[in-house]
């Protein structure tokens, strides 16, 4: 400081500064001076921790925004992954649904009925549960009635596994049915030969097709050299 | 700080100053340069930069809405839509490698890297396939950049072929339609053109609510492949098509198709139609014709034979029509069923001569027995009472002449010409239903009325829609309409009646129930222009229990071969109405049955 400004600054004497007696009392005795002793010195402002917390912060933050992406990222990949078990799922689902269905359609059923020997009745009868009355005559079914026309069964591409045919038997079969599909029965359909005819007419082009295409239909053998069993399905 | 002398604080305070000045006027510059191009880049984007990237990474997709369903009335899925893949292949890409690398499970649980040559490649695809492995060839070898190797192959097959990983193939998913009942309702579903669009039956009149609509998904895409989360993602779910809920029984519409094909062939006749039809309510529960196609395969059965002739096709009714002369002459107070008429062998009125199908003697007859034995002679007696505008009014009363409105297209309106352009011989013959054409389903419309005490109620084909949240909306029904007064309607019901236990048609009874019946046999007009007529139709219509009918039956056949009076669709008529009376659990009757006399005396 230059000594002009050292003027400007009154200067607090340790005497007046330490004089513990009130200013109001005249002329006491002048205290000594306070004893000199080390000043203990005013604590550093610390500002390494301040530092320390901005980085800190700072560090936390990056890492906070770098975790978030991480899972956000690797939550898409789960993602991802669900949605094609959901989708696989849903395939197979449909796929069953569709066998199901197929067996349930109603010219496959009366067609494996004919085949296990069953013959449509002929009489029917009821029992009135309020009067516990019963109408009608019971007589057993009587089996030998033309059986009449035969509805071919859906024409469901792949719905069967149809093993490959090779026989001529095999290739009248596909010819009383849609292409693509086993046959119902032999049975219904010699007996309804006559019937059928005028269908057979009309399908015979498609059985040309379907024949061919069972033909050129070589087994899976998955890597070994005997096929596996033949499933049995229903109509065969 | 100690001071300084005056001069040298003079020279080094502006020096210092100076150059902190000029480093600031820098830095400044600097921060302008930067900031401006910062503005430049990031505000107005002059180079087109962020746009051209967000283009890069952006991808739409096209989110196929699924086609609803068609279900009959107990929920059997008729028609619906399943997944399939087309295999695709890349041409340029499979030619040009010879070999590849892949992944293959070994036994120890890990994967081995194995090398993969084109040729086992294409054998193990054409294996998967089960196509030829030269064909196989063929289809991947070449420069086009997309191919169609298969078709519609099944989702297990599309998973072997992808673990495969044969370079250049890929599967891309596609909707098939499946028909799970084939022939049976065949010619109601209808089918699709190209899989996309219907073509025939309720596919096409209900296209609009069964297509519903694509949505659309647009997302930034990775060079990976992934989708980036953070990115722009905007959805707009596709909608899906509504499905389709039927009136069809189709157990029911099985039994009426088999019969009704059995009957055809037997007769070896060009067409038949069998329609039932609950009379409560006017759902059609069967619609069955002959030669249905099968919506999977429809190319199979002739052109003719893909619509529903039950509907389409319009015919004259021949005697099935006496029935709307007996119930507007009783309407109009003219004649009662008991009425006697004397009827000689021939009956000539005006200069026509009309006869019966049997030869007699003059005879005396009720209302009842001109119904019950079917006689055109008495029916003119009786009709002529009626003038020739009556004759017209009840016959569009009955629903002649006007089109039912079910949701099946092509539905015939029939042709009724008005009266003032009949000549002498029509205005005769169109009391028994010559000179006046309908299809089966306007002759099932008009005995319903009857059958519900003399109101009209329109058919019904399509029950309620189902929307893809699972809310069914019914189809409202269309307004009824009184035709005759419940009287008339007790009274020709009456006269059906004892057309099965007294009359002609005894062979239409079944045990334990009351059965009213009608027979129908009509001269047909040929077919390909020529005048004149070849051929009959045939045709029985009838409705049980007679104590509250609940159902009718009408089976018609076109021109069987034989003679025609040695024909009769009695025991078809039996066996379906049997069907349906058990298959809905219809108590028998109860009472005794009504049998008017035949003879007056």
């Amino acid at each position: 400081m230059s000594t002009a400004a050292v003027k400007n600054f009154p200067i607090v004497s340790g005497s007046s500064a330490a004089d513990p007696r009130p200013a109001g009392e005249p002329g006491g005795t002048r205290k000594g001076r306070t004893p000199l002793s080390v000043v203990r010195t005013a604590p550093r402002k610390r500002r390494a921790p301040f530092v320390v917390l901005c980085f800190g912060m700072l560090a936390v933050a990056l890492v906070a925004v770098l975790v978030l992406n991480i899972s956000v990222s690797t939550s898409q990949y789960q993602l991802v992954e669900l949605r094609a078990k959901q989708s696989s799922l849903t395939k197979t689902n449909q796929d069953l649904t569709q066998q199901v269905q197929n067996f349930q359609a109603p010219q496959n059923l009366a067609a494996k009925a004919t085949e296990l020997g069953m013959v449509p009745s002929a009489v029917k009868g009821q029992i009135d549960l309020s009067t516990l009355s019963v109408t009608g005559k019971a007589v057993p079914a009587v089996k030998g009635a033309a059986p009449g026309a035969v509805i071919p069964s859906p024409a469901v591409a792949g719905q069967l596994n149809v093993p490959p045919a090779s026989t001529s038997a095999a290739a009248d079969k596909a010819a009383t049915s849609g292409a693509g599909n086993a046959s119902p029965a032999a049975g219904p359909a010699d007996a309804a030969q006559a019937a059928a005819d005028k269908a057979a007419a009309a399908q015979k082009a498609a059985a040309d097709k379907a024949a061919a295409a069972a033909a050129a239909h070589a087994p899976e053998l998955h890597g070994g050299s005997v096929p596996a069993p033949q499933q049995k399905a229903p109509g065969q | 700080m100690a001071e300084t002398t005056g001069k040298t604080g003079n020279s080094k305070a502006p020096n210092a100053t100076k150059r902190l000045r000029l480093g600031l006027g820098l830095m400044l510059t600097l921060l302008l340069v930067v900031g401006g191009k910062l503005f430049l880049v990031q505000g107005l984007d002059v180079g087109g930069m962020a746009e051209a990237a967000l283009n890069s990474r952006m991808t739409s997709a096209v989110l196929p809405a699924e086609r609803g369903s068609i279900l009959d009335s107990r929920g059997t899925v008729l028609a619906n839509s399943v997944i399939r893949y087309n295999i695709v292949v890349d041409q340029r890409v499979n030619t040009k490698t010879d070999s590849y690398k892949r992944y293959e499970p070994q036994a120890d649980g890990h994967d081995k890297l194995v090398d993969v040559s084109r040729d086992q490649a294409i054998t193990e695809l054409a294996a998967a396939l089960g196509m030829d492995t030269n064909a196989v060839r063929n289809a991947v070898t070449g420069d086009q950049p997309y191919f169609i190797v298969a078709k519609e192959v099944k989702p297990d097959v599309e998973d072997r072929i992808s673990k495969l990983q044969v370079p250049g193939i890929v599967a891309e998913g596609v909707s098939k339609r499946v028909y799970p009942n084939g022939a049976v309702a065949g010619g109601v579903v209808g089918f699709l053109q190209d899989g996309t669009t219907g073509l025939a039956g309720i596919e096409q009149t209900q296209d609009d609510q069964l297509k519903g609509k694509d949505g659309k998904r647009v997302f930034e895409i990775g060079a990976d492949g992934l989708r980036i989360p953070v990115g722009l993602d905007e959805l707009t779910p596709p909608q899906n098509g509504k499905d389709v809920k039927l009136t069809l029984n189709s157990d029911l519409q099985y039994f009426a198709q088999q019969a009704i094909q059995s009957q055809t062939d037997k007769l070896s006749a060009e067409w038949g139609v069998i329609i039932v039809m609950d009379a409560k309510t006017g759902n059609l529960l069967a619609l069955a014709d002959t030669n249905a196609p099968d919506p999977n395969n429809p190319g199979l059965v002739a052109a003719k034979d893909r619509g529903t002739r039950s509907v389409t096709a319009a015919y004259e009714p021949g005697s099935v029509e006496k029935m709307i002369t007996a119930a507007s002459v009783i309407d109009e107070g003219l004649a009662s069923p008991l009425d006697k008429f004397t009827i000689p062998p021939t009956y000539t009125v005006d200069g026509q001569t009309f006869s019966d199908a049997f030869t007699h003697g003059t005879e005396e007859r009720t209302l009842a027995g001109i119904i019950g034995y079917s006689m055109n002679t008495g029916t003119v007696m009786a009709g002529q009472r009626l003038s020739k505008e009556q004759r017209y009014d009840w016959l569009k009363k009955f629903g002649i002449g006007e089109a039912p409105d079910i949701g099946l297209p092509a539905t015939a309106s029939g042709i009724l010409s008005p009266p003032d352009q009949w000549d002498g011989r029509q205005q005769y013959t169109v009391l028994f239903g010559q000179g006046v054409s309908q299809s089966t389903l306007q002759t099932v419309r008009a005995y319903q009325t009857i059958a519900n005490d003399g109101v009209m109620l329109q058919p019904r084909l399509i029950d309620s829609y189902i929307s893809p949240d699972g809310t069914e909306e019914k189809v409202p029904a269309q307004p009824s309409r009184r035709v005759v007064s419940d009287n008339t309607a007790h009274q020709v019901k009456d006269i059906l009646e004892s057309a099965v236990t007294e009359g002609e048609i005894k062979d239409a009874g079944i045990d334990g129930y009351r059965v009213g019946a009608k027979t129908g046999t009509s001269e047909s007009p040929c077919d390909d222009g020529k005048p004149g007529y070849c051929g009959y139709t045939a045709s029985i219509v009838g409705m049980a229990p007679m104590d509250d009918p609940r159902f009718i039956v009408e089976v018609v056949l076109q021109r069987p071969k034989g003679s025609i009076y040695g024909i009769t669709n009695g025991p078809v008529f039996r066996s379906v109405m049997s069907q349906t009376l058990r298959t809905y659990n219809v108590q028998p009757s109860t009472g005794e049955p009504v049998r008017l006399p035949q003879y007056a005396k």
